[in-house]
């Protein structure tokens, strides 16, 4: 099933493998993402936190069936953490085992500089593919498949990796001093993650296209609760899109993502709640405002969200009775 | 279509999105690889491919469809007030029409594709016709909205076509030569004789098109380069808006560059027990050297902001800039008077930056409406606080050094300054106002290390970055 270039033929064939996946996208994701596999293109994703930046990234390797290989960045990730290392320990644990091997070869050397350079005639045997240990990088070039590089929160990294980084994706080959240079057999999809927690440099930019993902209008927000709690009712789904979209309007320090409405959603749905009306969820809020000041807001805005919902009721209410009191005038009327 | 596209790229830049020619490449290829068919793919593809920041995507979004969708709408919307003003029913029409459309299949007919365009009412050709015509950049500019007389001329020269009357005239010809009747032939003349007014309607409405693009652009840029440059003391609710989007936009930039800055000398010397430390797994081998992490010292920064009624404006982006960049900092302190002096660094640790100021500036922790008195400011300093001055603070004044006449009390500034490790005096005021009437500026001054214009947007930030790099 896996082919070696794995791609996306169109653009709604993205939106289904996607779907195939539970991710629901939009033209806006699907477009992008239909062209940065097209192009061989690096994949800038910002937005939010919690708006499924890494999830885009695990349901296209699922989608394509190809691997997915993540790397994480933090303040202070070098090439070491995130290229290649040589396995030192092993290097030393197997001159130890082969000691005798190697006074073997050495052994009728008739000065130091002789016995320094028999040994450096088998220099290759300890720098070689062998006590290598590839990071995501260099994994994602040797991959024998077509992969999906996940560089996650790149923001995070120091400006000097990201210039590291940019060398890497412009050319996707290694230079290896002691082996030489390894070139990608099949150019990865690469997603570059941030939250922006600092601007990304310009020349990286550059070498990307840019997808920004937003918080979720309305109805793909319901979409999203309906696909990933199923178990919710369909009015307490409705109920919690409608007070997500409402909390996200006011200045919040953190506002809830699509991440937090379904932790909520599921929390409700554990603690039984059969509407927002229910006491027990007061005490799942802090599911979707992590601030002390957040969660006073949000208290409000439930409030005012339920008082709406009630006087909404009660008009539609007074509708209906009104439409069943001319009722049977109408019938009456038939009669006559 | 790839000039068209290069061009709006162009447009983009003037409109302070930056767009290099390797992403107008991509855009290229993005577009070669949707197809243009379907118009909300075709932007989304151009902008993901040019458009990096999200801020300037609502810029995007305007220029896009006023670029992209204009021309075609000039051309139907004249095509749709033609159909109607003709006194013909729809069959007639449609018999003309097809009159016409055999006509012009004779090879012996000398006409232009504009002409003949017009004639069929082909609004695809048209369209591609005038678009190409606005995308060669030629089109007769002018500063005002009226449009020149020759203008139209022109742009008919440039089309090809300079002499649209007499090509209709020869088609009539045809049309008599092949045996048409008068009263065809009239019905005919009177529909080729409106549609090329119809043209000029269309080559003027272009003309606006045009102007429209160009001059949203320069608006932009203009509006950017005076928020700059504009001046504290006047600012509008918007503009304050505004200005705090800047300050915040600053205050991002500013922290990248420093943060290169910081990591520069991040590597410091050997780190001798670490590495023995590290080697032990390596049987004593030293294979993972250890540095020593050399942090740059932060600076601390202590600001004391007038925040009377004169310089609130400023103060109050000085105290955004400075809380923004906090972590650039070991340790911020802020204090705000007129007259008396308090400290409101608590302030901003249980509140938000905005309304922080906000109470910091209105009067909550000081009387606003007091009268300024520098001098009794400084030793409420000197009494409660001079303590948080050491050598690695540097001391942040802003004012206007108007002190009403009052005692000046500069012996203050001057221990504050053997104290600290720098002192900097930020005044509003133009330079050329400094030490007349009542500015004790020229006074103050010889006891700080720096004392800076800071009227505007441009100046501040030359100021921050000047507090970070000593």
């Amino acid at each position: 099933m896996v082919s070696p270039d794995a791609a996306f033929d169109s653009i709604s064939d993205v939106r289904q493998r996607l779907a195939a996946q539970n991710y629901i996208c939009d033209d806006n994701i699907a477009t992008v993402v239909y062209l940065a596999t097209r192009l061989g293109k690096p994949l800038l994703v910002e937005g939010p936190a919690g708006v499924g930046k890494t999830e885009l990234a695990k349901v296209i390797a699922g989608g394509l069936g190809a691997q997915l290989i993540r790397m994480q960045c933090y303040e202070g990730i070098d090439e070491g953490k995130a290229l290649y290392e040589w396995e030192y320990a092993k290097q030393l644990l197997y001159t130890q085992v082969l000691k005798d091997k190697i006074s073997e070869v050495t052994a009728g050397a008739t000065s130091l500089a002789d016995a320094v350079d028999r040994i450096t005639a088998q220099d290759d045997v300890f720098f070689s593919n062998r006590f290598i240990l590839p990071r995501p990088l260099l994994q994602a070039i040797q991959s024998e498949q077509r992969s999906v590089l996940l560089i996650d929160e790149i923001d995070k990294a120091d400006a000097e990796f990201e210039a590291f980084l940019l060398e890497i994706l412009s050319d996707f080959q290694v230079t290896v001093p002691e082996i030489g240079t390894i070139e990608a057999k099949h150019i990865p999809i690469v997603l570059l993650t941030s939250n922006n927690a600092r601007e990304m440099s310009d020349a990286l930019k550059r070498r990307c296209l840019h997808l920004y993902i937003d918080f979720p209008t309305p109805d793909l927000e319901l979409e999203i609760i309906r696909l990933k709690v199923p178990e919710a009712a369909e009015f307490l789904a409705q109920d919690i899109a409608g007070l997500i979209q409402a909390l996200r309007k006011l200045d919040m320090k953190k506002k809830p993502s699509i991440s937090e409405t379904l932790d909520w959603a599921k929390a409700l749905v554990i603690m039984n709640a059969k509407s927002l009306g229910d006491e027990v969820v007061r005490n799942t809020l802090s599911t979707i405002a992590k601030y002390e000041g957040d969660l006073r807001k949000t208290e409000k805005e439930l409030a005012t969200f339920l008082e709406r919902k009630k006087a909404e009721q009660k008009a539609k209410d007074a509708a209906a009775a009104s439409a069943v009191a001319t009722e049977p005038t109408d019938g009456s009327d038939l009669l006559h | 279509m790839e000039d068209r596209i290069v061009e709006f790229a162009g447009l983009l830049r003037r409109s302070g999105i930056r767009v290099s020619t390797a992403e107008t490449l991509d855009a290229l290829r993005a577009v070669g690889t949707t197809g243009l068919a379907e118009r909300p793919t075709f932007k989304i593809a151009l902008r993901a491919a040019m458009v990096k920041r999200s801020s300037d995507v609502p810029v995007y979004d305007e220029l896009f469809d006023l670029f992209f969708s204009g021309v075609g709408e000039v051309v139907r919307q004249t095509n749709a007030a033609a159909a109607q003003g003709q006194q013909m029913s729809e069959e007639e029409m449609r018999d003309l029409l097809d009159k016409l459309a055999e006509l012009l299949k004779n090879a012996n007919l000398d006409i232009s594709e504009l002409a003949k365009a017009l004639a069929l009412q082909d609004a695809g050709e048209m369209e591609r016709i005038l678009r190409e015509l606005m995308e060669s950049g030629k089109l007769p500019r002018t500063e005002t909205n009226y449009v020149p007389p020759g203008a139209n001329r022109q742009m008919m020269q440039m089309l090809g076509a300079a002499d649209i009357p007499a090509e209709f005239e020869r088609i009539l010809d045809l049309a008599r030569e092949q045996g048409e009747n008068e009263s065809e032939l009239d019905k005919m003349r009177r529909y080729l004789e409106k549609r090329r007014k119809e043209l000029d309607e269309m080559l003027k409405g272009l003309l606006r098109l045009d102007k429209d693009q160009q001059h949203r652009a320069e608006e932009r840029q203009k509006d950017r380069e005076r928020l700059l440059e504009k001046s504290f003391y006047y600012l509008s609710p918007t503009e304050i808006r505004q200005m705090r989007d800047a300050v915040a936009a600053l205050a991002r930039r500013l922290k990248n560059v420093m943060a290169v800055r910081f990591r520069q000398t991040k590597r410091g010397r050997l780190d001798v027990s670490a590495t023995l430390r590290r080697s032990m797994e390596f049987g004593g081998v030293p294979f993972r050297i250890r540095w020593d992490d050399r942090r740059k010292e932060r600076p601390q920064v202590i600001v004391l902001c007038d925040v009377s009624d004169s310089v609130r404006n400023v103060s109050r982006f000085m105290l955004q800039f400075v809380h923004s960049l906090q972590d650039m900092y070991s340790r911020v302190r802020s204090y705000v008077f007129v007259a008396d002096l308090a400290e409101v660094t608590r302030l901003f640790k249980d509140n938000d930056i905005q309304s922080a100021i906000q109470k910091a500036i209105n009067g909550d922790v000081v009387n606003v409406y007091a009268h300024s008195d520098f001098g009794k400011a400084f030793l409420q300093f000197h009494r409660d606080h001079i303590e948080a001055v050491d050598s690695r603070t540097t001391v942040l004044i802003l004012g206007d050094a108007r002190n009403n006449y009052n005692a000046p009390q500069e012996w203050v500034l001057g221990e504050i300054r053997e104290r600290a490790k720098q002192v900097i005096w930020l005044n509003p005021e133009n330079q050329s106002t400094w030490g007349f009437g009542d500015s004790e500026m020229n006074l103050y001054g010889k006891s700080c290390d720096y004392v800076e214009e800071c009227r505007n947007l441009r100046q501040l930030y030359k100021v921050v970055d000047l507090l970070i790099a000593k």
